[in-house]
């Protein structure tokens, strides 16, 4: 796609321009945006995330993401003249009276969480006090299509792509690179709380259709556990086709670990986890050897290429002067979530001639289209993100001393997930 | 009994007591307090957005509290440290959402009952196994089952794992007393609701300390041997208190479960709510009776709220607890009585005000005395 396209698609508008990575490519011009009745005082943003433990690795980096965004917005003349303010607190088991505080403090919009039981205890509060949240992440399947359906969600949306459409590009990865017939026997070692049990039945309900293989091992090691080695031995002995893994955080990097130590690479044909490269920031080079293809979610940084793609490549190089990392999944979580909220509330303004109420920007969300540097993205009738999956081989850069993915396969939303109304489940077994 | 101000006479000293139920009455301090204290909880919902204070919060706080109160039971008399209260608070709670979320029952009243019902037979089936052990082998033993219940929930479908489970039944929140409410009407129909039942268990737990049944247990704390010996039934009595403890909990949790409308393993079962559920018995002053409510609702209002404050907020959450350890070794409310006493001393010989002030100066300067020796000795040796 080249920038003349992206700016035709994203009607030219400077926020969205901006957002999308292209504002060098703007011309001053007469915008009716500068006649809408806007109230001057700034819009006032909350994000909770993780900030602190262990799933601050995917936390700090969705912060990164939201702020970087805000930042953009900022610097680009704010939202219809409207300068962004964005607070951000500490996640933990608090999410919902996080979201109450938010609102009592009186913030236009809220973002977060990262956790998806905090995502499913929230959604009911949100609809309740009708000021709308985007989540970054709490991926979880069944939230929108089955606990709460458009009809019973009005101001819930979520940005990163939810479980089916990695647990299934996952499956669809393995059997483009074995081949259907190859793969006849599966293994899973998924962290054991509601996410890991989620991507396992979804993965396992998609290569069972796909191959017809068998499962040989499921484990569930505690998120955060400090010993993998049992499950390690049982897949070693079982020595399955393919290997599935959402383990995430320092439970991937274990897993390398502990698998490079056992041999586990010379036992499994390929290890799938749609979320290995989250951890890329803290792999070492040695832990990247090995039939490995790790998923990035709805983003990453190097797809399209660099090289050819200036918007990455220019997020790329303000992420690592800012913050000294790249960008994994995760920062687009964050970013994205920013990106949704505040492009749809500018074409809102432009409709109406004034600031929308919750209402009507909730109206304007859904089926909301838009850029950023990952790509178009779309947030569908049922309140959830739909964007692009991405898997690659996982290696090793010498230039950017981390973790990077090459053979980088894209998966588009419709392939990996179910046409509207339909469950997931249901639908791959209609296959 | 007269109802009218009771004077005693005790250890020559005159005692007013306002007498509330037979046997029992409250001094006038006392009185005043309680007073405040009740006018407090009824406007709460009113009066806190006026100081910029969420009362909801303040509402989790006092059901927390509540929860200690129970634990302080066992605590306070028969001197047995719980760290496994989480699961009564946490039983209670998931028996309201599995009745909600797998039985569809929508009366919020029945749903507490129910958690009432679940918490309480936890109570007793733990209590059965933990009456005859003390110490440090009593607090591991709970920790343990506490622990055993958490990793059940949090890794069975049927409690949603770790997602947790909605207390709303086809997307509407329960009834209460079968009447549909609005999202605030609900919140305050609950309070009050569960401010008049919270009174009624205070007031019997009052009753109960202070009966032949809470001095056995008394004395049971003292010295089990002895208590035996005189013909206390220990473990039974012990047995009870625990399930009478692991009610409060129960309770307490079910409201937490119809006030939230979802549970999740870790706000309500994980073996650090049950440290902070022993943790509020102590801030509060575990030697009164609602020292650990007072105990709740700050320690889960700080939890809460700092993170809003403050970017280290663990940090000032723990500095404002060890400035209590230090400085309120009896708990806020504990210290009350001392504070009383030192404030009256004080109005009666404001000389005595220098006094403080220099033997506070002289602290300090022995600290830093003490600090810099020891700095002194670290950097260049005994020497």
């Amino acid at each position: 796609m080249d920038r003349r396209t992206v700016m035709k698609a994203v009607g030219g508008t400077a926020l969205a321009v901006a957002l999308a990575g292209c504002s060098d490519l703007l011309q001053e011009e007469d915008d009716p945006i500068e006649d809408a009745e806007v109230p001057d005082e700034p819009i006032e943003a909350g994000l909770q995330t993780f900030l602190e433990g262990a799933p601050a690795v995917l936390g700090v980096q969705a912060q990164y993401g939201a702020e970087t965004a805000v930042r953009r917005i900022n610097d680009n003349g704010g939202i219809a003249d409207r300068q962004v303010e964005l607070e951000v607190v500490e996640e933990g088991e608090e999410a919902l009276e996080n979201y109450q505080q938010f609102v009592d403090d009186g913030m236009d919009v809220t973002f977060g969480p990262i956790s998806s039981g905090n995502h499913e205890a929230m959604v009911p509060e949100i609809n309740d006090q009708g000021v709308i949240n985007v989540a970054t992440d709490g991926t979880v399947t069944t939230l929108y299509e089955e606990d709460h359906p458009p009809e019973d969600n009005q101001y819930s949306f979520r940005f990163q792509n939810h479980d089916v459409m990695e647990a299934l590009a996952a499956a669809i990865e393995a059997v483009e690179l074995l081949g259907e017939d190859e793969i006849d026997t599966y293994a899973g070692i998924n962290p054991g709380y509601a996410f890991g049990f989620d991507e396992q039945e979804i993965f396992a309900a998609g290569i069972e259709q796909l191959t017809g293989a068998e499962l040989v091992y499921e484990g569930f090691p505690d998120l955060g556990t400090d010993d993998m080695s049992t499950h390690i031995e049982e897949v070693n002995s079982e020595e399955p086709d393919v290997l599935f893994s959402s383990c995430w955080g320092g439970d991937a990097t274990l897993l390398l670990e502990q698998g490079h130590g056992a041999g586990m690479f010379d036992n499994v044909e390929l290890l799938v986890g749609p979320v290995l490269y989250g951890s890329a920031n803290d792999l070492s080079e040695d832990l990247t050897d090995g039939p490995i293809r790790a998923g990035s979610r709805n983003f990453y940084w190097d797809q399209p290429d660099t090289e050819r793609w200036s918007p990455g490549d220019e997020l790329v190089a303000e992420v690592q002067d800012e913050y000294g990392v790249l960008p994994t999944a995760h920062f687009m979580s964050g970013y994205g979530a920013v990106t949704a909220w505040a492009t749809a509330a500018e074409k809102a303004v432009r409709l109406l001639g004034r600031w929308p109420d919750q209402e009507e920007l909730a109206e304007v969300l859904t089926n909301h289209g838009f850029f950023t540097p990952a790509g178009y993205h779309t947030i569908g009738p049922d309140h959830q993100g739909y964007s692009n999956a991405h898997f690659g081989e996982l290696a090793w850069s010498g230039e950017y001393d981390a973790a990077v993915i090459e053979d980088v396969n894209v998966y588009a939303a419709k392939n990996v997930s179910p046409p509207q109304g339909q469950t997931s489940l249901d639908w791959i077994e209609s296959w | 009994m007269s109802r009218f101000p009771l004077v005693e006479d005790r250890d020559g000293q005159t005692v007013v007591r306002i007498p509330l139920t037979r046997g029992l009455g409250l001094t006038p301090l006392q009185t005043v307090f309680a007073f405040l204290g009740l006018v407090g909880l009824f406007a709460l919902p009113f009066l806190a957005g006026l100081v910029g204070l969420s009362w909801e919060r303040l509402f989790r706080g006092i059901l927390f509290g509540l929860a200690a109160v129970g634990l302080n039971l066992l605590l306070r008399h028969t001197e047995l440290v719980s760290f496994g209260h989480a699961a009564f608070f946490g039983g209670g709670a998931y028996g309201v959402a599995v009745l909600a979320a797998h039985y569809n029952v929508s009366e919020g009243l029945l749903l507490l009952l129910g958690a009432v019902i679940v918490g309480t037979t936890l109570a007793v089936v733990i209590g059965y196994f933990v009456a005859g052990y003390v110490d440090i082998y009593f607090a591991l033993l709970t920790l343990a089952f506490n622990q055993v219940l958490f990793a059940t929930v949090f890794r069975s479908g049927f409690f949603n794992y770790n997602d947790g489970l909605q207390v709303r039944i086809g997307g509407d929140r329960p009834t209460l007393f079968f009447l549909e409410w609005t999202t605030l009407g609900y919140d305050l129909v609950l309070y009050y609701t569960t401010i008049v039942l919270m009174l009624v268990m205070l007031l019997a737990m009052w009753k109960l300390i202070n009966s032949p049944f809470g001095r056995a247990l008394d004395a049971i704390g003292q010295d089990r041997t002895r208590a035996r010996f005189i013909g206390i039934p220990v473990e039974k009595y012990v047995w009870l208190s625990f399930t009478i403890s692991g009610l409060y909990g129960a309770f307490a949790g079910g409201v937490y479960a119809l006030l939230r409308l979802h549970v999740q393993p870790e706000p309500t079962l994980y073996v650090f709510v049950s440290g902070e559920i022993l943790f509020m018995a102590i801030l509060g002053g575990f030697t009164t009776l609602v020292g650990p409510l007072i105990g709740g609702i700050i320690l889960v209002y700080l939890l809460e709220a700092a993170r809003f404050w403050v970017e280290y907020y663990h940090a000032l959450t723990g500095l404002v607890l060890l400035a209590i350890v230090f400085f309120m070794p009896k708990g806020i409310v504990g210290s009350l009585p001392d504070f009383n006493a030192w404030v009256a001393g004080r109005v009666r010989e404001p000389g005595r005000l220098q006094e403080d002030v220099r033997s506070a100066t002289a602290a300090v300067r022995e600290g830093v005395d003490r600090a810099t020796t020891t700095v002194r000795i670290i950097v260049f040796g005994v020497k």
